[in-house]
């Protein structure tokens, strides 16, 4: 047992999470004294619900950053997902049960994709994923042009549901994060993330399949924006061809807050929702008192360099 | 008496937990080459960055030129003629060998900018200083590794140099290389520059320096003119215990049984042109050359890492076809490379990690990796091994050299069941861990495992190998038995210069 905890104590909380808690913790506390409606049940249920959409993107991100590679395609997969899911089901609401698979399906190939272009061209994700970025977005927009669709009472239902007072959303989100992390951590497929990430040749060396790892990798970034795009187009209730544009930055902000490192090999997961946590309560407080969005954007700029410089300090000592 | 180019007195440095430096004396006189010997670990690399200004001592003094002096960084230490050249060389590998020679000291043309063509005359001359031909015009990731050690001394001689400080230089070169590098630390000598020469390479020390200091634990062991000192005192002071046995003992009879491996008449790239060899399960077979003679790119075509244009490799007797590394390591190979950083470890991850990446598998129960399994198997390996670390969770970019090194034996250690190929396991690592090292390969083959051996250290190939095949420009150039082989006879035939149409003659007879 006492082995489990000296473990425990060693892996999950390290410093990297102390760190981002510290700075929750700092948020929470200011937040309570800034404005009476920050502490609240109800406040906190909103937050879990709006930070599900950025969470889910930002956890496929962590996958391709653990890698050693960056995923700029998602934002335009999720708008792109968000306008299929819509307008499938105006046309079908019936069949709920095959738009979303189908949605699944589409996403997580693209995502192969990538993978699979970074390793057969020899190109620099950042390209590949740039491109294949602007491609979905013009794909997307010459078919349709302004949001649109719909979706069944069931689905919208859905995202607004809640147990025991929290969103089921979010409790879904934990799960997949839960899930993700005991996959990292304790899978083949998984800890080979770190490795090839740590270093792909020495990976190679070991006898790992480097790229089908690598495209597994940029797969599951497609499979988390495309269930992003299912709770963002069940909430909104139509597909819209922008939504998704500033999730592709914003999602890279959570996971180097989190600690995982941009050269790949390091962070995990934890980080990464503590991160997305983070971001998400600060703007919501923000909100609160009614700082403009301009203002918004320049803090997270801080707490993006700021947090990232801490972490680099801490790894060189 | 000479006055010393550089005098330290009773040197500090201390981190929370570690003093890799306690009260160290070291003087350099002009024109001397100072021999700096110790164990990893010792302190060399802390002294020589607190001489060069990278790090400032937490106590002591230190004289330059007559001066007292305390460096604030290491461009003040530079500026005041003191080079230091570190064994990772410091050169931008997409920029031309007059760019590199004169990063800091870029000539300009009348209008301020600066001049490609003065640039390459400056350069140029430089490089005739030293007796070197090198184009000024190639980039440096072109040069032999060689070559780029000497833009490396180039780059010293831009200014005045007064103090030339050499890390560990002879550990990526050998043969002629090796000659023409003491050659020019021989001129500098008599230009009066002190020369501080750090080596793992005790024969050199005696081929090229006049003094030497000793390091133990960050204090120092024993100094004075090299000719007072024999070669097993200096590795008595540098252990602090007496080497009884280097080498482990050889197998007494030859080994017999079937090839585990098998390569015949191997072509791959411009590297290999035709290498023929074998190994049986419990011998070591050593592979000894120049460095560039093909040697690494033969264990890389074994592995399956890099492909090959002919001939043909066996294992146990059966055809290695689906050529990648994962393929090899399902039979029974391992490879550690002679690039541990790069290829081999992954520096960010724990021990545990490390030791189980190429099997995974092995350690997975029900789906899921078995931590504790995990750990044990870590555990008994670092036991197994000696690897100095309190925990499996280390990570192994903190662990020194020779520790990393024992690292990848313990995970090919038990993934090599059959071969096991070492590419210069010794690179780098002090002579403590040396010896562990000698006695693991022993063990292992007595275990049963073939060793295939590449070393540019003769001592080693003649001392642990049963039997060794010597290469040149990418042939068998002959092989020696391990017992009664000679450095002499093994340089013989690594110098000899394979004739083309000698070779080509006898491969139209195989044809035929």
């Amino acid at each position: 047992m006492s082995a489990v905890v000296a473990e425990f104590r060693r892996n999950r909380l390290s410093l990297s999470y102390v760190i981002v808690v510290a700075l929750l913790i700092l948020l929470v506390v200011a937040g309570g004294f800034l404005s009476d409606r920050f502490l609240t049940w109800r406040n906190f249920g909103n937050l879990f619900q709006q930070l599900v959409v950025l969470g889910m993107v930002s956890l496929g991100q962590t996958f391709v950053v653990l890698l050693g590679g960056i995923d700029l395609a998602v934002g335009s997969l999720v708008s792109a997902s968000t306008v299929f899911i819509a307008h499938f089901l105006e046309w079908r609401p019936d069949l709920l049960w095959l738009a979303l698979p189908l949605a699944l399906i589409a996403a997580t190939t693209i995502g192969a994709l990538n993978g699979l272009l970074t390793i057969v061209l020899r190109v620099h994700p950042l390209i590949v994923t740039l491109g294949m970025s602007s491609i979905i977005f013009g794909g997307t927009l010459m078919y349709n042009k302004e949001p649109g669709g719909s979706v069944p009472r069931g689905l919208a239902d859905f995202s607004y549901a809640k147990l025991w007072g929290i969103p089921v959303t979010a409790i879904v989100l934990v799960a997949i994060f839960a899930l993700a992390g005991l996959w990292l951590q304790r899978s083949r497929s998984g800890r080979s993330i770190y490795f090839v990430g740590g270093d792909r040749e020495a990976a190679r060396l070991n006898g790992l399949p480097v790229s089908r790892i690598v495209v597994m990798a940029y797969a599951l970034s497609g499979l988390c924006a495309g269930l992003a795009a299912i709770f963002l187009t069940a909430r909104t209730g139509v597909g819209d061809p922008r939504i998704g544009t500033a999730l592709t930055l914003q999602s890279i902000t959570p996971v180097v807050v989190g600690g995982t490192v941009l050269a790949g090999g390091r962070g995990g997961v934890l980080g990464t929702l503590l991160g997305v946590l983070l971001v998400t309560m600060l703007n919501n407080l923000l909100n609160f008192l009614n700082v403009s969005s301009y203002y918004q954007w320049v803090i997270q700029g801080l707490i993006i360099i700021i947090a990232v410089s801490i972490h680099a300090t801490k790894r060189r000592q | 008496m000479v006055t010393p180019v550089i005098e330290l007195s009773r040197i500090e440095k201390e981190y929370p937990g570690v003093k890799p430096l306690d009260r160290v004396d070291f003087a350099v006189r002009s024109g001397e080459i100072h021999a700096l010997l110790g164990e990893n670990g010792a302190g060399k690399s802390t002294l020589i960055r607190v001489m060069g200004g990278a790090i400032r001592p937490n106590g002591g003094s230190m004289t330059y030129l007559g001066k007292p002096v305390s460096w604030q960084s290491p461009k003040q230490a530079r500026a005041a003629g003191i080079h230091v050249i570190h064994q990772e060389l410091a050169l931008f590998p997409e920029l031309s060998v007059a760019e590199n020679i004169l990063v800091d000291a870029q000539p300009r043309n009348g209008l301020g900018l600066i001049s490609g063509r003065a640039r390459h005359a400056r350069a140029a001359e430089i490089l005739s200083q030293l007796g070197v031909k090198i184009s000024t015009h190639a980039k440096i990731d072109e040069l032999p590794l060689a070559d780029q050690q000497m833009v490396e001394i180039a780059k010293a001689l831009v200014g005045e140099v007064r103090l030339l400080v050499l890390d560990e230089p002879t550990a990526v070169i050998s043969g002629h290389e090796v000659d023409l590098l003491f050659d020019n630390m021989r001129r500098l000598k008599r230009e009066g520059v002190g020369i501080v020469y750090v080596s793992h390479r005790l024969e050199e020390i005696f081929e090229i320096a006049d003094r030497v200091t000793i390091l133990k634990d960050g204090q120092v062991a024993g100094n004075g003119p090299v000719g007072d000192l024999t070669r097993d005192e200096m590795i008595t002071k540098m252990v602090g215990r007496r080497l009884e046995q280097i080498y482990p003992p050889r197998r007494k009879a030859p080994a017999s049984g079937p090839d585990i491996l098998k390569v015949s008449n191997l072509r791959a790239g411009y590297r290999v042109r035709d290498v023929s060899l074998s190994v049986r399960p419990g011998e070591v077979v050593g592979i000894a050359g120049m460095v560039g003679s093909g040697r690494t790119e033969v264990a890389e075509v074994i592995f399956g890492k890099r492909d090959l244009d002919g001939g043909t490799i066996e294992f146990e007797g059966r055809p290695f076809d689906r050529r990648m590394p994962r393929e090899a390591i399902r039979n029974g190979l391992g490879f550690l490379t002679e690039n541990r950083k790069d290829e081999g470890l992954f520096l960010g991850l724990p021990i545990s990690a490390n030791v189980m990446a190429p099997d995974l598998a092995g350690v997975t129960r029900r789906g899921l990796i078995d931590r504790r399994g995990e750990r044990e198997i870590a555990l008994e390996q670092i036991r197994n091994f000696a690897v100095a670390a309190p925990s499996p969770e280390v990570k192994v970019g903190n662990l020194s050299g020779g520790n990393q090194q024992k690292v990848l034996f313990g995970r090919w250690s038990r993934i090599a069941r059959k071969l096991l190929i070492l590419d210069e396991p010794t690179r780098g690592v002090d002579i403590g861990a040396k010896v562990e090292i000698y006695r693991i390969v022993r063990n292992l083959a007595e275990q049963g495992v073939g060793i295939l051996m590449i070393s540019s250290e003769l001592p080693e190939i003649i001392g642990l190998s049963d039997r060794i095949f010597v290469m040149s420009q990418g042939h068998v150039a002959g092989e020696i038995d391990g017992a009664s082989a000679t450095e002499e006879a093994i340089i013989d035939l690594a110098v000899r210069s394979v004739d083309r149409r000698e070779s080509k003659a006898a491969r139209l007879e195989q044809v035929a």
